[in-house]
């Protein structure tokens, strides 16, 4: 069995975290440094006619201003995406069309904060308001169009019409759904609605950045993409990659929400002409408005079956609502497929059909779930329709139809990111252990029956209760794009740097890759000075999204290891007068192989190389990208009691069995369940976006927009069950993403369970759960 | 101006302006263990004590509260001799990111300070102003009832 | 004058750190302050911080332009500051007090939620006060705001009022001769728009009172549409006296005179609820998240399950 892996570590930054001692982005301050502020649009569309910053450049202190007039009109995508990003190319730093409330106007670098916002409001911007568009169904072929002649482009050969309002289009046909669905005995369509979403880090988003000593910018930041960064600063403000330095402080939490440049390239061009340091935090205001979101979201479900259950033919077709800008339009859109569909593999006749719409209202972008969140919902009903239709168990139809170790679906290879996808066999699986061992945890079996809208136990009752479930699937990492590094050199008393790209957002994937490198070099974890995210001297890793840093960086750490390994093995036999294969590694020494009589510690072993005989240092690089992307797997059960008068969902009891191949690191890797199911539960139950007649957010506030604060938790049992993947680093899969997709659906077929209606809108706010319960 | 606060346990003349908030003021003067989140009194990440109770020092106006007693999380365990409570936390995974870390210890700190044997529910209601994105909840409960467990069960005092 | 404490803040320094990145990326720190700009002081208008020690001093204070008084600073902080010329603190007004005397509870002004809950939960008394309270806002707003700024402040989203107007609250505001005026008639009168200091709240301390609070708020820390708090008074189960009122409605309060007059001299039956609810109409705005018709719905739906916990207390 494993040493350091799948062992309970305490994180390596823990102690530093909750003795407040390690510093996040907006803890670093620099001498002279400039304080920015930025005007953002309270218009959802208009042209700038002109911008007068003449009075706000009299004010005593005022340094520099950034505006359309004065900064390069350069097309990028804010998505930090691999190179070439398959986001569109639409977006401007600093442009004269204003595309939803919260776009930028111009921005101001001053002695002060509150220099810098006193300045905002004396700068006089004449707008010409345009028509917006503020409806997703709206879009698409209006005649207001969003990106009229800027020059927005794809920087890759997909499907584009900018003209249309279409930001991103994918299709993907697995037999022919058409002829399967009409012959089909039985037929289900319904839509389902999912609303925006705000990621809610803690930690607002911000970046410093100052010259270095030798007139290099060092740019320090809230981002899950240091590289990526580094690279469309590099093209946004026209400063070489060589002169870039981006660095990753700890950060207070991503979930998707820091896999955008936005506030970097606005810094570093304050850096860059002033020469001065320069600091932008956004407000919690501003992280509302002028971020990113979730995308808002339109699913629609065509199911063709048999009286038996047999699904024949499912299509799915989702609406996206990109916003203003195209970021992640086209990959999210891609995922609400790609991560549901193969699922029941056995289902012959497939469609998933999708298109994303510009409109003017706040830009999406990459959300923990990306795209399964806002699929999960219409398709773990129409699986639920199914059963309750034939008269079967949804558990036991799960276990028959799922997907299967050496098996795999067409979808795998038909939807990729941007380009076709990769074909492959799910390896690892237990997922119909987590079905079985999920149902007995909550009692699914009596509860059901227990339960139903005509059950003695609901009928005639005020307060309602119901059970409901849904399985699911996600990625570990983009197959074939995403690649990882690690560096390792070992220092003389026998610990090691170990440096890799990663970005650890708060998740300990620091402390994962650590126990990764332990398990290898066998010696404890502590031995090992984990430094990462840094573009100048850690190895480049394309950053923390998809599900894939324990799975991939992981791997890179595993071979880099591997490597420091072999090197380590040499030196000791060459220092013991053995052979190669007469020694081993065992608890931070080399050994001779059986007897161990013979033996050499690390320390000897560095010191031997650094300074005795044959010298060398000690190092080694690895890189890694995947062949696939292997699933995890998680199953949720949720009762909830319903106050039928009022309208108010009560979540009674969670129940989450995950598969993540081997949990690295068994206490975080729960961590990330509980997270992931108590973020998706605000979603389902009421996190939105609420607008203005003028596409204004008004709930701009944590009060407003509401977060759960620990009493709103529900009762939430989790366990994981172990499965190995064999492309993983000692097994491991992904876990951080697919626990958020699990509530909506759960709580729709439990409201079903409970009530015998259905639910087509997210999230289940009081009102509309009322609504949906006086309908006949 | 500059004027005498007493922040853990000593006396420290600090840079203020009378309209800055006691978040501000301590964020200038190098107590960046006092994390913004908000800067409207709705997460918590600003939690300070005042005499022992936490409050939200992004709605607490500075001049206010100079005869106080001001604790911010150093001020009850430092990275070379962290608090049972603090320590607790990292053995629960109840540290993910951190950012809400600082707020959720001082909290849990006054709480366990004041009631050693708090019940789950007294526990919930303790950690209602402090919000967290990261770990929903379930560590960071665990982490407290386990300190409670600890000096319970080794007799001890919390300090 | 008495002032204990007073300068003008014309303030010209700010704190810079000075930091060296090192080739490692970890930043050194040094501290150094630096004078900055002249124009600072337009930006910090001119505020001025009065200690007072009595009553009397801190209401000649409030009298200028632009001085108002500060309690924990909560609502100050939520609306904007700019406005406002001089801060008149009630923290040496000796007003942090909860004493119990004569069948009377005294609140004073200057006493948090939290000092309000905590005397509750020592004496068994002030329950309905404790429990609306302990719902509001979350700890650490609770431990800051003061009994006092929220009564003058009286937000839509208030939990303090619904709960005293039930229970009959006074007000004692500081005057030349200190003036005793019932909570409902200071709102009623216009008072509570003027400027004033709040000494005390008095609340009888009546046992055989009985009543019940409910707010409505999906999740813990939320600004609640409403609160409904029902406070009645019965011999041998037949109700002799009984007091409504609801806030989050149009007018920020309502006193629900119909819904009282109706269940005087009645008995809390079902049929009794029942038809009490139909004298029970709040009417309310629409907001951004919920139409008026589904907060008056379920005020009725809060206001009966009131009912229904108090039938068994009577």
């Amino acid at each position: 069995m494993f040493k350091y892996v799948n062992q309970p570590v305490e994180k390596i930054d823990g102690l530093a975290l909750v003795t407040g001692e390690e510093k996040y982005t907006d803890d670093f301050s620099f001498n002279n440094m400039l304080y920015v502020s930025v005007l953002h649009s309270g218009y959802a569309y208009a042209k700038i006619l002109d911008i007068d910053d003449s009075e706000a450049r009299k004010m005593h202190g005022v340094v520099e201003i950034l505006s359309y007039k004065n900064v390069n009109q350069i097309l990028y995508t804010t998505a930090g995406q691999g190179y070439p990003e398959p986001s569109p190319y639409d977006t401007l730093l600093f442009g004269n069309t204003m595309r939803f409330v919260g776009d930028n106007v111009c921005a101001v670098a001053a002695e002060t904060k509150e220099i810098a916002d006193e300045a905002i409001k004396k700068i006089k911007v004449t707008y010409k308001e345009l028509k917006p568009i503020l409806n997703l169904e709206k879009s698409e072929g209006s005649p207001i169009i969003i990106h009229k002649d800027d020059g927005a482009f794809p920087k890759i050969p997909v499907f584009y019409d900018a003209k249309k309002n279409i930001a991103s289009k994918v299709e993907a046909n697995v037999g022919d759904f058409d002829k399967a669905f009409k012959k089909s005995s039985k037929k289900i369509e319904f839509d389902f609605y999912c609303s925006y979403g705000a990621h809610c880090a803690i930690e607002p988003h911000a970046s410093v950045s100052y010259l270095d000593l030798r007139g290099r910018l060092v740019i320090i930041s809230t981002t899950q993409v240091p590289f990526h960064v580094r690279r469309i600063v590099s093209h946004v403000a026209e400063i070489p990659v060589s002169k870039i330095r981006v660095i990753k402080p700890r950060l207070g939490g991503g979930f998707g929400g820091k896999q955008e440049i936005l506030l970097e390239p606005i810094v570093a061009l304050m850096t860059w002409r002033t020469k001065r340091p320069a600091k932008l935090v956004y407000s919690r205001r501003e992280v509302f408005k002028s971020t990113r979101c979730r995308h808002e979201y339109k699913t629609k479900l065509e199911v063709g079956y048999e009286a038996d259950g047999t699904i024949n033919a499912l299509h799915l077709d989702a609406l996206e609502n990109a916003g203003g800008y195209g970021s992640h339009a086209l990959t999210v859109l891609a995922n609400a497929g790609s991560k549901t569909l193969p699922l029941l593999n056995k289902i012959e006749n497939l469609r998933f059909t999708g298109m994303g719409v510009y409109t003017n209202l706040p830009v999406g972008g990459a959300y923990r779930g990306y795209g399964a969140t806002e699929a999960y919902p219409g398709y773990a009903q129409a699986i639920d329709m199914v059963c309750e239709d034939c008269g079967l168990d949804v558990v036991e139809y799960y276990k028959k139809w799922c997907i299967k170790s050496g098996e795999t679906s067409a979808i795998f290879q038909a939807l990729g990111e941007g380009k076709e996808g990769v074909a492959m066999n799910i390896g690892s699986t237990s997922l119909v252990e987590c079905l079985d061992e999920g149902a007995k945890l909550s009692d699914w079996y009596a509860k059901r029956k227990l339960y139903g809208p005509d059950s003695d136990y609901n009928k005639g009752k005020r307060l309602k209760r119901g059970i409901g479930m849904v399985a699911m699937m996600q990625g570990s990492a983009i197959p074939e794009i995403d690649m990882a590094s690690a560096y390792i050199k070992m220092n003389d008393d026998g610990s090691f740097n170990l440096n890799v790209g990663a970005t650890d957002l708060g998740t300990g994937s620091d402390t994962v890759l650590a126990q990764i490198a332990s398990e290898v070099l066998d010696t404890p974890v502590e031995s090992f000075i984990v430094y990462s995210s840094d573009t100048d001297f850690t190895p480049f890793d394309t950053g923390a999204y998809a599900s894939s840093t324990t799975y991939l960086s992981g791997q890179a750490v595993r071979k880099c290891a591997e490597e420091i390994k072999k090197q380590i093995l040499k030196v000791g036999a060459e220092m013991l007068s053995l052979s190669l294969d007469e020694v081993e590694l065992d608890d931070s020494r080399v050994v001779a192989k059986g007897k161990k009589k013979e033996e050499v510690s690390y320390a000897e072993i560095c010191q031997y190389s650094m300074y005795q005989k044959n010298q060398f240092q000690i190092q080694a690089t690895a890189s890694h990208i995947s062949p696939k992307s292997p699933p995890p797997f998680a199953v949720h059960f949720i009762e909830i009691e319903v106050d039928t008068f009022t309208g108010i969902i009560k979540v009674l009891n969670y129940t989450a069995t995950v598969d993540c191949g081997t949990p690295i690191n068994p206490v975080t890797s729960e961590g990330q369940v509980e997270g992931a199911i108590v973020n998706g539960l605000s979603y389902a139950l009421f996190e939105n976006y609420y607008f203005s007649p003028h596409g204004k957010m008004l709930n701009d506030t944590f009060g407003k927009f509401g977060v759960y604060t620990a009493f709103d938790v529900p009762p939430i049992k989790v366990k994981l069950i172990k499965s190995y993947e064999e492309t993983g680093p000692y097994g491991a899969k992904s876990i951080s993403e697919i626990n958020i997709n699990g509530a909506l659906p759960a709580i729709a077929n439990a409201f079903y369970n409970a009530t015998g209606k259905r639910l087509h809108n997210g999230p289940f706010a009081p009102e509309s759960i009322l609504k949906v319960l006086s309908e006949k | 101006m500059k004027l005498e606060f007493k922040i853990n346990n000593t006396s420290k003349a600090l840079e203020l302006l009378p309209n800055e908030t006691l978040l501000n003021v301590l964020r200038n003067n190098d107590f960046t263990e006092v994390k913004c989140g908000c800067n409207e009194g709705e997460c918590g990440s600003c939690t300070v004590l005042l005499d022992g109770k936490p409050v939200n020092s992004c709605q607490v106006l500075a001049m206010s509260v100079q005869e106080k007693e001001i604790t911010t999380v150093k001020g009850i365990g430092t990275l070379y001799t962290p608090h049972l409570l603090q320590k607790t936390f990292v053995e629960a995974g109840a540290d993910q990111c951190g950012f809400c870390s600082p707020g959720m210890v001082l909290a849990s700190y006054s709480l366990l300070k004041e009631n050693p044997k708090p019940t789950r529910e007294e526990i919930l209601v303790a950690l209602d102003g402090n919000l967290c994105r990261c770990t929903g909840y379930v560590k960071i409960v665990d982490a407290v009832e386990n300190t409670a467990k600890k000096l319970h069960s080794n007799n001890l005092v919390m300090e | 004058m008495l002032i204990l404490f007073r300068f003008s803040g014309i303030c010209l320094l700010r704190t810079i750190h000075l930091c060296l990145p090192d080739a490692g990326g970890v930043v050194l720190r040094d501290k150094n302050f630096r004078k900055i700009v002249e124009s600072i002081n337009m930006l910090h208008q001119n505020l001025e911080w009065f200690f007072p020690h009595t009553p009397e001093e801190a209401v000649k204070l409030i009298a200028a332009q632009g001085v108002i008084l500060h309690g924990g600073g909560t609502r100050i902080l939520k609306t904007s500051p700019k406005s406002i010329k001089g801060l008149v603190d009630v923290g040496k007004l000796n007003l942090n007090y909860i004493h119990h005397s004569d069948k009377q509870i005294s609140i004073g002004a200057a006493s948090t939620y939290d000092d309000v809950i905590r005397y509750s939960t020592k004496t068994k008394k002030l329950s309905l006060l404790a429990q609306a309270l302990s719902e509001a806002a979350s700890t650490p707003l609770r431990n800051r705001i003061t009994i006092g700024g929220s009564l003058k402040d009286f937000p839509i989203w208030s939990s303090l009022y619904a709960p005293l107007l039930a229970l009959n609250a006074q007000i004692e505001i500081a005057d030349k001769h200190d003036k005793v005026i019932s909570l409902e008639e200071y709102l009623e009168s216009g008072m509570i728009k003027t400027k004033h200091l709040i000494k005390r709240i008095i609340i009888d301390d009546d046992p055989h009172l009985v009543g019940g609070v409910k707010r409505f708020a999906l999740i813990r820390f939320e600004y609640p549409l409403f609160t409904v708090a029902v406070a009645l008074r019965a011999k041998k189960k037949i109700i002799s006296e009984a007091r409504i009122y609801i806030t989050g409605v149009k007018g920020r309060h309502k006193h629900c005179k119909r819904a009282e007059h109706f269940l005087i001299e009645k008995e809390l039956t079902n049929d009794v609820i029942h038809e009490a609810v139909k004298h029970f109409n709040p009417k309310f705005a629409a907001d951004y998240k919920y139409s008026a018709e589904y907060k008056e719905h379920t005020s009725k739906v809060f206001f009966t399950d009131l009912l229904q916990d108090l039938k068994g207390k009577l």
